[in-house]
């Protein structure tokens, strides 16, 4: 470096001081310079082109990753990753209709006598079970319907139809069955794409926690026919012994299971999830019920603390 | 007590060309200070900088007596000391208001950066408060995010707490200098009093080996010497009498001053001033009472979090805003506003920033600057200006021979610390008669038990100039102790301030020769004055005026270059009228001091040190202005400075112009002239504005005859035209300035406690050339932070858009709470340190002091790279993941958009995905966790990249390297420490990370690419058009 360079020691001196009012008004609009918002709108311009070339660059590259990845990996009938490949798992829980008002909350609570009050729930049922009634009218659906019977499953992209007689008295005509303060709520088992319940069809060797009535069922359905033992089963009852003292009597209609002819699900067109309406026949009005429902299958798993095979809803009737 | 391993008495016998000597009559230095025509302000401390303005010094004894009402043989009555002491209070130094420890603490744990952390903490309890009292079961995220907040903060609070050794111990260090106990008389009784009881008007008694117990008046003095090191830096002692010598008080020789040490004789004096109100009351009042201001860098950081906030809430209110336009409740808006305010704070940076300071102040510790305070660590980098002590800081501190005047030519001594420089001719007869006189006529010694020591090294007793001689003899001639012993002493005058001469009489070594040798040696003048003959090239030849014309232009040239010139001559006395057993008497002296044999001359300096000259020029390369303070001559000071460099080569003063163009100082433009060497007189007539015209308009500037209050002037002068400025300096009288200065340098050595205390910073080897060092450290650290804290930042948008888009698209979290803590408190934090042991880039001692009000740490540029560039790249990297994995399980991208309330419902055991399947609570939220940890690693993997671009500013990586271990070992650590929480057994309970598939890790890989590629292109362009508009928008 030479000398010269070296003798200059210019001290940065500080800036002018202003007002902060001053400073404030500059901010908008800076007379001596222009600027408008602390930059001159040329400054602007050439700002916003960088960063719209910037962003423009950067969307284009993330929209060619999105989609040579979902051309290239993703079927839109088919999940890439299946049952314990993926997160679902291969243990389904069930579900329960109608749903609250309130997405976080799992209480069916009306007051028994006016239609007022039990209006929302039985609206809800009839929306969910709308797809069951007119499923003729469906486009697609119709034609893929299959006779099912537990001796002949659907060939691959068939489904089977659900008798939406067999819920009897849980029909729209009747209410559901609410107005006479014994409300049915329905039941049905996730689905999981290709899997398959490993039933419990063997007589002797039904599991010891399983309710005494469903063992019951079990056996005198198949002395009946064996066929009718590949359900995956299920059972509701009380939670705490008052629960299970308040709930009174419960009936599953059609069937306290859902029939093993519907599994896999394969995502075919029209597919519906069977149904199990549980008819409370006498539930104690004015306290609330837990009531839990499990289903039962060798392959799904339970854990009353980790909600795993179950599914829990309070009921209230005043 | 004695000798303060300083011993610069050279100024002794210097006489000659100096224009303002400022010496009393026996050539022993006045103290320096004037009461400056300032007017006064209001305020203690204002008061405090004026100086002493007192009369006391001038009025007789008589009046005195009167006015303290006091009796020069009986003292004070005991009634009027105990209504003097009711009325003034003890004589002792009132210490400042102490600052509790806890205070002190809580200024670590609440100050700048961690207020923003705390306040942080504090939101996430209110949201957690508000979503506990309005929900049943509230996530327990925000209680967690508040708790490792406050934890961060406490952690790091404690950790600079101990690191900051900092206290202000500036009071107990001067405590340390205060006397104990005083002789006073009062009502005709000598008595032996605690030193704070003294009051004015007392008569007290010192004597040698005492300390001033007050600022007295001397009534009375036999042979009285004190030594004013405390006040003024210089331990040259100096007589004190009874008589009224100078209107400033400071150098007039009837006062002494509070804690100084009397070395020598007995006096006996008047108290005229007590405790505070003393000089060294208002020096130590100034020292601990100056407000030092933030350092620079926190300062920086004060701007950071100005900016931080600015973004946090310009975001957090925007989306507020849509948010509540969006449909969501009041209460879920401003639980979203505070977490995007708190998702802002980087939770990991004020550790990292420590960190990084910690390290370099370790790393300048094992290079010999130890620095007290952490945030002083930046400081010497950004300093543009250093106002440099002389004494012992640019010089040895040690007097040595310099040159030699005999056989009428100069001869150039070694000054070297090593002995590394030139030779003499040490045969000719000129030498050896002159090293003769310089070997006898010398009373200094070596101390014993220093065997090994080499021989510049060595403790001397005696005063500074004979150890000077001696060393140099010791050198020339060896064993100067046995040709003492052979050349018995038989006589002696010492040095007294009436003859400024010292002469002895040896009996001669050669036996067959009976004449005794007279030597002497003193202030040349008077030396020549006594001498008829010269000896020249072995011969005796009459001292003409020709040899007296040669004799003044060598003392001429010796004393311009700012050294202490002695004179030499001797005689052999005729055998026959002094033989062998005469009775010599020093009293009345009985043999020939006229008509000697002029032998030479000798002149010493206290040299620069070896490394100074090149630590100059890299100060002045590093656009560094050098400015020198010291409390010594001009002449002296001048000559230092030119042959260190401070002044340089071919730059004239004002007067160096008049000289030469033999006009009168007064018709040179000051403009014209780059140096200046100010005199303190100077100083003290001239107002603030006139002093910075010479801060301003001159590169190259000495002030000599500095007094402390002078040195703290110039300080803030430098201070108010918007420099940094850095002051080295080791005496008490530096103290204040020390303080003052944004970066007090003490020297660790020669230092006394107190400047040790009142600095920042201290050398632990005395030597300038450890600020150089000091500068780069802090220059490189500077940069570095600007690197760190741009890479930390830039995971900041990954991590807040994620939640945006939860609000806005809602869409299910993609990144979590626990996941961005352990990016902000894990994989970043190593990588953001190693970024401490960058190399620098460039040279960055070639380039100016960064521009304090311009040249920021984090700028706006710094904030539109991380967050709007890099960022948002990162950004993309982790949703394209994210929307992967989603995918692969079932939830096609669009599907996801709407789907949140159901997706966060436990109620909801049954949600619908793209496929049909139905998916329970539990196992969509592994789902999501899956996907936090996914954008977790991805954040990682672009983090690899941002991390090598931000190794650099300017230059490609190609040309930087990556010689980096530490932060190799970042990438490396980062990396392992995500697959560990991403696959040890548990982590899915314990921080809800759950295991990935290893393509997973894989999607982010082109983002990282694209932020390489990017950054370097970026950079290409940078540099190949310097100053373009890319630079001006991205360049921070």
């Amino acid at each position: 470096m030479s000398r010269k360079g070296l003798q200059e020691f210019e001290i940065d001196t500080k800036p002018s001081k202003k007002t902060s009012k001053q400073k404030f008004n500059d901010f908008f609009y800076n007379e001596d310079t222009g600027a408008i918002l602390g930059r001159t709108p040329q400054s602007w311009a050439k700002i916003l082109v960088f960063y719209t070339i910037f962003y423009a660059a950067l969307i284009a590259l993330f929209s060619i990753c999105m989609v040579t990845f979902m051309q290239q990996f993703i079927n839109p009938r088919v999940p890439r990753l299946q049952q314990d490949y993926g997160l679902i798992g291969t243990s389904p829980g069930l579900g329960f209709r109608p749903l609250p008002e309130d997405v976080r909350s799992t209480l069916i609570y009306y007051k028994g006598t006016g239609y007022d009050s039990y209006k929302y729930w039985e609206n809800q049922l009839i929306d969910f079970l709308s797809v069951y009634k007119k499923k003729g009218q469906t486009a697609g659906a119709g034609q893929n319907i299959f006779n099912c019977d537990f001796r002949n499953p659907p060939p691959h992209g068939k489904v089977c139809d659900v008798d939406i007689r067999g819920w009897e008295p849980c029909i729209d005509e009747n209410h559901f069955s609410f107005h006479k303060s014994s409300p049915c709520i329905f039941l049905k088992l996730n689905k999981i794409y290709g899997w398959r319940p490993e039933f419990y069809n063997d007589t002797a060797n039904l599991p010891e926690a399983m309710p005494v009535d469903l063992q019951t069922h079990i056996r005198n359905i198949t002395a009946f026919n064996r066929d009718y033992a590949n359900m995956v089963w299920v059972s509701c009852h009380g939670e705490t012994p008052a629960d299970k003292e308040n709930i009174g009597p419960v009936r599953y209609l059609p069937y306290p299971g859902f029939p093993g002819y519907f599994y896999p699900y394969e995502n075919a067109e029209g597919y519906l999830s069977p149904l199990v309406a549980v008819h409370l026949e006498r539930p104690r009005t004015g306290i609330v019920i837990n009531i839990e429902c499990r289903a039962w299958a060798r392959n799904i798993k339970y854990d009353r603390r980790e909600r795993l095979g179950v599914v829990h809803f309070e009921l209230m009737i005043e | 007590m004695l000798y303060h391993g300083r011993s610069d008495s050279y100024r002794v016998a210097t006489i000659g060309p100096v224009k303002d000597d400022n010496r009393t009559a026996d050539g022993v230095f006045k103290t320096r200070r004037k009461p400056p025509a300032k007017k006064r302000k209001p305020g203690d401390l204002d008061d405090l900088k004026q100086e002493l303005d007192i009369d006391f010094h001038k009025v007789t004894p008589e009046e005195l007596y009167q006015r303290f009402q006091t009796h020069p043989e009986n003292g004070l009555s005991h009634a009027k000391a105990k209504e003097n002491l009711e009325r003034d209070g003890p004589n002792a130094l009132t210490p400042p208001k102490q600052t509790p420890e806890w205070v002190k603490f809580c200024k670590n744990l609440f100050g700048g950066f961690a207020l923003l952390l705390w306040i942080g903490a504090i939101l996430c309890f209110i949201a957690y408060g508000i979503q506990a009292s309005t929900v049943e079961e509230p996530a327990d995220d925000n209680l967690y995010l508040g708790i490792v907040l406050a934890a961060v903060v406490i952690v790091t609070g404690i950790f600079s707490y101990y690191q900051e050794s900092k206290s202000s111990k500036i009071m107990e260090s001067f405590k340390n200098m205060v006397p104990q106990f005083a002789t006073v008389i009062r009502e005709g009784e000598k008595l032996t009093l605690r030193a704070e009881d003294l009051v004015l008007g007392d008569i007290v008694e010192v004597k040698f080996g005492d300390r001033i117990p007050a600022d007295i008046r001397i009534v009375e003095s036999r042979g009285f010497k004190v030594d004013n090191s405390s006040l003024t830096g210089e331990s040259e002692p100096q007589s004190r009498g009874a008589d009224f010598t100078n209107e400033n008080p400071l150098e007039t020789k009837n006062l002494a001053f509070f804690s100084t040490n009397a070395v020598e004789g007995t006096a006996k004096g008047i108290v005229i001033c007590c405790g505070d109100n003393t000089v060294m009351g208002r020096i130590a009042g100034l020292a601990s009472g100056l407000d030092t201001g933030e350092t620079p860098i926190a300062k920086e950081i004060h701007h950071f979090i100005h900016l931080i906030t600015g973004v946090a809430v310009f975001l957090g209110v925007t989306f507020f805003l849509i948010a509540f336009i969006l449909g969501y409740h009041w209460l879920d808006a401003v639980i979203f506003l505070i977490g995007i305010i708190v998702a802002n704070v980087p939770e990991g940076l004020l550790a990292t920033v420590t960190v990084c300071l910690t390290l370099t102040a370790k790393r300048m510790a094992s290079k010999n600057c130890l620095v007290k305070n952490l945030e002083a660590v930046e400081t010497l980098g950004s300093t543009s200006t250093i106002c440099s002590d002389k004494t012992g800081t640019l010089t040895q501190n040690r007097m040595t021979v310099a040159h030699m005047w005999f056989d009428n030519q100069i001869i150039e001594a070694d000054t070297t610390e090593d002995q590394s420089g030139v030779q003499y001719d040490r045969t000719s007869p000129g030498f050896k008669a002159l090293a003769k006189i310089a070997t006898l006529c010398n009373r200094a010694e070596f101390k014993g038990g220093q065997d090994g020591v080499p021989i510049l090294k060595k403790e001397v007793a005696g005063d500074a100039s004979e150890a000077a001689l001696l060393k140099c003899m010791e050198l020339a001639l060896g064993d100067v102790l046995s040709i003492r012993k052979r050349n018995k002493k038989v006589c002696e005058i010492p040095f007294n301030s009436t003859n400024k001469y010292q002469v002895s009489i040896h009996e001669s070594d050669d036996p067959s020769d009976p004449r005794h040798l007279l030597v002497m040696k003193g202030a040349p003048e008077r030396i020549l004055e006594r001498c008829s003959t010269i000896f020249i090239g072995g011969k005796e030849k009459v001292l003409d005026e020709e040899m007296k014309e040669a004799f003044n232009n060598a003392y001429l040239e010796l004393g311009g270059l700012g050294e202490r010139v002695l004179g030499f001559c001797d005689l052999q006395l005729p055998s026959d009228k002094y033989p062998i057993g005469y009775k010599f008497n020093t009293d009345d002296p009985n043999f020939p001091q006229e008509n000697l044999r002029f032998v030479g001359l000798m002149s010493m300096i206290d040299p620069p040190r070896a490394a100074v000259p090149d630590a100059v020029a890299k100060c002045r390369s590093a656009g560094i202005k050098v400015i020198m303070v010291t409390g010594d001559h001009p002449i002296t000071a001048k000559a230092i400075a030119k042959s260190v460099g401070i002044i340089s080569e071919g730059n004239e003063t004002v007067e160096d112009i008049a000289a030469r163009l033999n006009i009168p100082v007064s018709e040179v433009n000051p403009r014209e002239a780059k140096a200046a060497v100010v005199h303190g007189t100077e100083l003290r007539d001239i107002g603030s504005d006139q002093l910075d015209e010479i801060l301003k308009y001159h590169t190259e500037i000495v002030f000599a005859r500095t007094s402390p209050q002078q040195k703290l002037i110039i300080v803030e002068g430098c201070q108010r035209l918007g420099a940094i400025v850095a002051v080295t300096g080791d005496g008490v009288n530096d103290s204040p300035a020390l303080k003052k200065a944004d970066i007090g340098v003490a020297m660790g050595i020669a230092g006394s406690d107190v400047s040790k205390q009142a600095a920042d910073m201290i050398l632990l080897d005395d030597n300038f050339a450890s600020i150089v060092t000091g500068v780069e450290e802090g220059r490189l650290i500077f940069d570095n932070l600007k690197k760190s804290i741009a890479y930390t930042l830039t995971s900041n948008i990954p991590e807040i858009s994620p939640f945006l888009a939860f609000i806005l698209c809602d869409i299910p979290l993609p990144l979590g709470t626990v996941t961005i803590l352990c990016i902000d408190l894990g994989t970043d934090m190593v990588p953001a340190i190693s970024l401490a042991y960058e190399e620098a880039e460039s040279d960055i001692m070639k380039r100016r002091p960064r521009n304090p009000f311009t040249d920021k740490l984090v700028n706006e540029r710094l904030i539109s790279m991380a967050y709007g560039q890099i960022g948002m790249i990162q950004a993309a990297a982790g949703f394209f993941v994210y929307f992967v994995i989603m995918a692969e399980n079932g939830f096609l991208p669009t599907y996801l958009f709407g789907i949140r309330k159901q997706w966060d419902s436990k109620a909801i055991n049954d949600l619908t995905d793209s496929y049909g399947q139905e998916w329970t609570y539990r196992d969509r939220k592994a789902l999501e966790f899956t996907c936090h940890t996914a954008f977790f690693v991805s954040i990682v993997v672009v983090q690899w990249a941002d991390l090598i671009i931000c190794k650099t500013r300017r230059n490609s990586i190609v040309h930087q390297g990556m010689r980096n271990w530490a932060l190799n070992f970042g990438i490396i650590f980062e990396t392992a420490l995500a697959a560990f929480l991403s696959y040890t057994p548990g982590m899915d309970k314990g921080l809800r990370m759950y295991p990935l598939k290893f393509v997973w890790w894989l999607p982010a890989i082109p983002f990282m690419l694209s932020i390489f590629i990017y950054d370097e292109i970026r950079r290409f362009y940078l540099r190949r058009n310097p100053g373009g508009w890319l630079e001006q928008e991205t360049y921070y």
